[in-house]
């Protein structure tokens, strides 16, 4: 089994937080991974690591739709942050959206972190997929 | 004496002559000339005797020769008029006349030949033709006749126009009887007999424009003057003229009738025109203007500028067009402008600004057509709001659309990942965590279509019944059935709304938007202080708004603005954030034609404006 050391998980849906993590569980090795309700909460604990030089995590499994900060706003303060390493951020939504799909694009190009994009539910061996390259 | 004759000789007593007068031999050579023709002569024409005639007179034409044979035959016939420059260089005529010259044996021994100045009488001939000529053309030209009426004989004379004019024969003749029956019966024949009758009578002139039927049946148009004439003190004659005006009448009726047609039209015409002068007055207006200007009489507008008709600005945008057009000469068309009167009133127009050009291609004033477009515009505005609502509508169906398949998917997604779990789980106390899920999920999703389901009612439901409630008995009924709540979380409400204040509202609606606004305001209250909810109204056009101001937490507009009223949108961490309530709210007041603005400050509180028509 592939071992990560941090996973994050930013998602307002308890039940999609609850199946990324059960089938994170059976896929990789993984010392930490954490959840967060929203972008804004997330993007403050990514913050507040970058000050304090803890780690960062490798994967981010991402929701579109959430209040108060939604993915793309999540997305638009983090490819600002310093952080040299490419993160693996995998945007997760039930949105089929056009719109999402064009935003999906132009934030890849934007970046030099690796950007995919699955649409909800996500399946077992896109996980895999996912966890692999990392 | 008769002794003395014979010994005067011949030659001596022609030369007496006092007449111009040439005895001519056979060959045409001059034998004998009388003084008298030797001074009407030049001198060089003394010696010319026994030299030929012809040579003598080289002017005479060559047929007189001709002439003068037949003449030596015994034949004598006049030879005609010849002219001659005299020494003065004037053209002078003379008649020739010729007779044989026969010797005492009765035989024909040359021609006599007498010379006549003529001049003076072919002259006068000739200025007597141009007199006759020029009466005749002038009368031709200008179609007047002229008439006498010799009223001792009882006699009329007509020219030939006269009798031209009248379709008669040159050589008919009228009398006053005749002359009074060509007038048209009735009018015309009434007016020239009772003309007649006080020339005769009393000296009267008269010229009457009149119509007479003439001899061929046609009507004509005549202007018939008489003057009498008077001799001794008394009325001798009359004598007038005739002249036939049919053309100038004709059209005189025709430029009239086209005067009142144009007149007509311009009157009914579904447009405001007027002319105005050089000066910006106006001299001519159409019954839409003077209905527009609120006058019955043209007259009391006519003369006036638009400074006495309007308020001074709208004069002044008037008048200043006026003189761009005048001035540039380049007409204003199409142009929409609106008009503002003395009472206020608003009229929409599209106008055009002709110049009139006078004969030095001046403006001397202008055209002005306008078309009343109010009714016009306001059906543009109400399509263009209905278009604006229709594009809304659509916006938000696509938005509606995008909601159902995003929320029935999210949900969809959970039940077939927890369903997959479900099969594949071995432990049991794991199976029934995820059927604890599914539970959840599948409470979660009939939350989200009652939700829909109430946008839907919402949206389909627009026509509902309005009634006219009191505002502030509304909020105190809400009011006392939150008490629980409003209690429970020390939300004061401040209800400053004027308890005459009354709107037109779906009572349902209101109830859910009041209701909607006070968990809000316990919901989004500040943590550091006790909430406070402030109801006030005002008056703003046609709506009545009601503003509702909360010292809460406030919401960044910048950041979230675009979202605030948008379905399941939330901007706090607060578990009771549905994001459907002001969603919700919106539409409600929407499909009431009303609107909902809104002002905060984060960390100081939020301001609603509901606007209700």
């Amino acid at each position: 089994m592939r071992k990560i050391n941090f996973i994050s998980i930013v998602d307002d849906d308890p039940i999609m937080v609850f199946g990324i993590k059960k089938m994170l569980h059976t896929t990789v090795e993984c010392e930490i991974v954490e959840s967060y309700k929203n972008g804004k909460l997330a993007i403050e604990n990514i913050k507040t690591s970058i000050k304090e030089q803890r780690t960062l995590p490798e994967i981010i499994f991402l929701d579109i739709n959430m209040p108060i900060m939604d993915g793309w706003q999540f997305l638009e303060e983090f490819i600002t942050l310093p952080i040299p390493q490419k993160v693996k951020i995998n945007i997760v939504t039930s949105s089929i959206d056009p719109y999402d799909l064009k935003q999906w694009e132009s934030y890849s190009k934007k970046t030099h972190h690796v950007i995919t994009f699955n649409n909800k539910p996500i399946k077992r061996h896109e996980i895999e997929e996912i966890t692999k390259v990392a | 004496m008769l002794k003395d004759n014979k010994t005067i000789p011949t030659s001596f007593l022609i030369k007496q002559l006092p007449i111009a007068t040439l005895f001519v031999d056979k060959k045409f050579k001059v034998v004998y000339a009388s003084d008298k023709l030797l001074s009407l002569f030049c001198d060089d024409r003394i010696n010319m005797v026994g030299e030929s005639l012809f040579t003598i007179f080289p002017e005479l034409d060559l047929k007189w020769k001709e002439v003068l044979k037949e003449c030596l035959n015994g034949k004598a016939s006049p030879m005609g008029v010849q002219g001659f420059l005299d020494t003065s260089g004037r053209e002078k005529f003379y008649e020739w006349f010729n007779a044989s010259w026969y010797d005492s044996d009765e035989n024909i021994i040359g021609a006599i030949i007498q010379i006549n100045d003529i001049s003076s009488a072919i002259e006068s001939d000739a200025a007597l033709d141009k007199a006759n000529i020029l009466l005749k053309q002038q009368s031709e030209l200008s179609k007047i006749g002229i008439w006498e009426y010799d009223i001792q004989r009882n006699t009329v004379d007509w020219c030939p126009m006269t009798k031209n004019i009248h379709e008669v024969p040159l050589d008919y003749k009228p009398n006053i009887e005749t002359t009074i029956e060509y007038y048209k019966e009735g009018h015309c024949r009434n007016a020239i007999s009772m003309a007649v009758f006080e020339a005769t009578d009393k000296g009267i002139p008269w010229s009457l424009k009149l119509q007479i039927v003439t001899a061929k049946g046609n009507e004509k148009w005549i202007l018939a003057a008489g003057k009498p004439i008077f001799e001794k003190g008394k009325i001798v004659r009359i004598m007038g003229t005739f002249q036939d005006v049919t053309n100038q009448v004709v059209s005189e009726i025709k430029t009239k009738e086209n005067e009142k047609l144009l007149k007509t039209l311009v009157d009914h015409l579904p447009l405001n025109v007027f002319i105005k002068d050089r000066d910006s007055r106006k001299i001519l207006v159409n019954k839409s203007e003077c209905d527009y200007l609120g006058v019955t009489d043209a007259n009391e507008l006519l003369g006036k500028t638009d400074f006495d008709i309007y308020p001074f600005e709208t004069a002044k945008i008037s008048r200043d067009e006026d003189l761009r057009v005048m001035d540039s000469l380049k007409p204003i068309l199409s142009q929409e402008s609106i008009s503002i009167k003395h009472d206020g009133t608003e009229t929409a127009f599209l106008s055009s600004k002709i110049p009139l050009l006078d004969e030095n291609g001046m403006a001397s004033g202008l055209v002005g057509i306008s078309l009343d477009i109010t009714n016009i515009k306001q059906k543009e505005r109400e399509l263009r709001n209905l278009i604006n609502v229709t594009s809304l509508q659509n916006k938000k169906l696509i938005n509606f659309a995008h909601i159902v398949s995003h929320n029935l998917r999210s949900h969809s997604a959970n039940f077939s990942m927890l369903l997959d779990f479900l099969g594949n789980e071995k432990d049991e106390q794991e199976k029934e965590k995820i059927v604890g899920m599914l539970t959840e999920a599948s409470d979660n999703l009939l939350e989200t279509l009652e939700n829909l389901n109430e946008v839907v009612t919402l949206s389909t439901n627009t026509e509902s019944e309005k009634e006219k409630l009191n505002l502030h008995k509304k909020i105190t009924t809400i009011q006392q059935s939150l008490t629980g709540l409003i209690e429970s979380n020390k939300l004061k409400i401040v209800n400053n709304v004027e308890k005459e204040v009354n709107i037109n509202i779906v009572p349902a609606y209101l109830d859910s938007i009041l209701m909607n606004f006070i968990t809000n305001g316990v919901k989004y209250q500040h943590p550091d202080r006790e909430p406070v909810l402030n109801f006030n109204t005002y008056k703003q056009g046609d709506y009545t708004v009601l503003n509702i101001e909360d010292n809460g937490l406030g919401i960044d507009l910048k950041k979230y603005g675009s979202k605030l009223f948008g379905m399941y949108k939330t901007f706090h961490t607060n578990k009771d954030s549905r994001g459907i309530g002001l969603y919700i709210t919106k539409n409600q007041v929407e499909s009431m034609h009303g609107k909902i603005e809104v002002e905060s400050k984060v960390g100081e509180g939020t301001k609603f404006k509901i606007f209700f028509k």
